[in-house]
């Protein structure tokens, strides 16, 4: 039986809009290594306007599946 | 006897059932509990039909600075709160160098948001040491204080401008052991540190920057007092989480101290994370560590304005969208009818409008709309004969978008998921965050939440049991010393309130912080009498707050 190509970039899971304890509603992303493992994120408002921007997505759903490149280069901006 | 309290409903905080009685006080002190009080004193109440409560205790907040210029850390006392603790998630006024004051400013304006003009004129700094501050706190007090040392401003004397750039050397972790001691000699009840907050630059607090050989150091100390270490975890990711839950039970057991984290809330978003944490929690307070989770009773409330393009919005794209939209677009966009159609539709498919009615206006910059501040949209909508949506629309525009909105019970709101895990014998009900987020939302009235929403409403937990939750079993967990129960030999702090009527009032916009600054606040139903110290310091019979200022800097 041929093996399946396997996909080693890790992936956002899952988009959810999740109350922050500040009042504010935050980005809660669940990102899929290829090891299986899973990891959780947060992102404010800009911070996830910006990953929507560099993923051309208009809603959250469209973010499940890109490639969590896209939000390290959001989270470095963020660090200006 | 100074004062005797009679014929209440006594619920003394050991969670055993309330029974009749009368308490006498003397000189500070609880000197007799139940049974009838013969003769009279200089002071009585009649607490008949009453319960008659310990004084609550709120271990999470954020009064340092408000305790300044309001020794009575309104509107807490007014709940029945006798004694918080201030200094958590890192921060603290103290111990802090002349040099580094406007960092702390900047530190504690973005969690607490409060104006310029609350640290410019509102009170004179005085001190550096730990020692000092408690000595500018002490003879303004209303309220009881058990203040934490916080690890940003430790870090920050030490390491200076470093404490934001790195990791400590062996030198600079052996002076914050030092410090740490000096606080905790001083009085402090521990140290709090943050593994998540960050600073007016959205730059991580100094805590941050620390390594775990430094977190140890320090919990090392705290071990030589038996002391406190309170942490902010991760609190969104569950694995870091629970790896901070293994990380505070091995402190926890190397130095024999308590430790706490908080906040641990429910999210529908993260549906495992409670059920996690707590089998995680459960197991190592199995090997006799002290891990105690902080758990708040209020549902968490969202704010919003147009002004920014909130991720409430999100699930919405149109609208979305169109926050997005610089701010000319975007007001052009709202006035154009058919595009506001359109919106309306998305908002409200089919007439439903289960999204919005709920949410209510939060603040307006018109005065002629002030009457609108705390109504629900759906309530507005029905008046104007228009609908929740529109209104907000209608709001927002005549505001020139200067109008902000409040989505309320988002998260942490499953009445039945929070109310069992409120009564876990292992969680520590607190995380208010009192004194914080002044101009979000009301950090007030969770205690009051507790009896009406868990208590009265739920029966989540019997009185007596709620009462044990933020009286001894606080005061047990962070080993403060003779408060907690009524009990003879203990300090007389005492919450006088009717249990069919004690809630939380609605959020209001106060106007009561230095320069008529603004904040929300809550006031509370159904207390009668707040007892500090064997002086009343709040009264409703004698129309509200006392001139009393027995409040201490608790201390072993
Ligand atoms: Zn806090």
């Amino acid at each position: 039986m041929p093996a399946e190509p396997h996909d080693a970039t890790p992936r956002i899971e899952r988009a959810l809009v999740a109350p922050g304890h500040d009042g504010s509603a935050e980005l809660l992303l669940r990102i899929r290594y290829g090891d299986g493992s899973s990891d959780s994120v947060t992102l404010d408002a800009a911070a996830a306007e910006r990953l929507l921007d560099q993923c051309g997505a208009t809603a959250l759903e469209q973010l499940v599946g890109q490639p969590w490149r896209r939000l390290l280069n959001v989270l470095e901006q963020s660090g200006d | 006897m100074d004062l005797i309290i009679r014929n209440g409903r006594i619920v003394d905080g050991t969670g055993l059932p309330a029974y009749q009685g009368d308490i006498g006080i003397r000189d500070g002190r609880i000197v007799s509990v139940g049974g009838r009080i013969p003769g009279t004193a200089t002071e009585e109440i009649d607490a008949a039909g009453r319960v008659v409560a310990p004084g609550f205790i709120d271990p999470h907040t954020h009064f340092d600075v408000q305790l300044l210029w309001d020794g009575q850390a309104r509107p807490a006392l007014e709940h029945g709160i006798t004694t918080v603790v201030p200094g958590n998630c890192s921060l603290s006024l103290a111990p802090l160098k002349v040099e580094h004051r406007p960092r702390l400013v900047g530190m504690f304006q973005q969690i607490e948001e409060m104006p310029d003009a609350a640290f410019d004129g509102a009170f004179e700094w005085t001190w550096e040491s730990f020692a000092d501050y408690l000595t500018a706190l002490r003879s303004k007090l209303a309220v009881n204080v058990a203040p934490l040392a916080g690890h940003s401003v430790i870090r920050l004397w030490v390491m200076g401008d470093a404490a934001n750039e790195r990791a400590a050397n062996a030198d600079e972790i052996a002076g914050m052991q030092e410090l740490l001691r000096q606080c905790l000699e001083a009085g402090a009840v521990g140290l709090s540190t943050s593994f998540v907050d960050v600073d007016e630059r959205l730059q991580p607090v100094p805590s941050r920057y620390a390594h775990a050989e430094e977190i140890d150091a320090l919990a090392a100390v705290l071990g030589e007092y038996g002391r406190m270490l309170q942490v902010v975890p991760e609190f969104y990711a569950t694995d870091i989480t629970l790896a901070r839950v293994d990380q505070l039970a091995e402190l926890s057991l190397k130095h024999q101290i308590p430790t706490t984290f908080s906040p641990l809330f429910d999210s529908a978003a993260n549906p495992d994370n409670i059920s996690r944490v707590m089998a995680r929690v459960e197991e190592q307070m199995a090997r006799g560590a002290r891990v105690w989770p902080q758990v708040q009773t209020r549902p968490i409330d969202i704010s919003f304005t147009f002004e920014v393009a909130s991720l409430l919005f999100a699930g919405t794209p149109g609208w979305y969208r169109t926050m997005r939209l610089p701010r000319d677009e975007k007001i052009a966009a709202l006035r154009d009818p058919e595009r506001l159609a359109r919106l309306l539709e998305e908002a409200e498919p089919g007439g439903n409008t289960d999204r919005f009615r709920k949410m209510r206006v939060r603040a307006v910059a018109r005065r002629e709309d002030d009457g609108l501040v705390g109504r629900s949209l759906g309530d507005i909508a029905a008046e104007r004969d228009s609908t929740p949506a529109r209104v907000m629309v209608d709001i927002a525009l005549a505001n020139d978008l200067d109008a902000s909105f409040v989505a309320t019970d988002l998260g942490h709101n499953d009445p039945a998921r929070v109310g069992a895990l409120l009564a876990h014998p292992m969680v520590h009900i607190g995380a208010s965050d009192g004194g914080a987020h002044i101009q979000s939302f009301a950090t007030y009235g969770d205690t009051g939440y507790l009896f009406s929403r868990f208590v009265r409403e739920r029966h989540d937990l019997t009185l007596e049991a709620a009462v044990k939750k933020i009286t001894a079993d606080t005061a047990r967990i962070w080993g403060i010393a003779g408060r907690g129960l009524l009990q003879p030999g203990f300090a007389a702090d005492i919450t006088v309130f009717d249990p069919d009527v004690i809630d939380r009032g609605d959020e209001v916009v106060a106007h009561d912080m230095p320069e008529a600054g603004m904040r929300y606040v809550r006031g509370s139903r159904g207390i009668y009498t707040v007892v500090v110290n064997g002086a009343v310091a709040w009264s409703a019979a004698a129309g509200g707050y006392t001139e009393a200022r027995q409040g201490q800097v608790v201390t072993r």
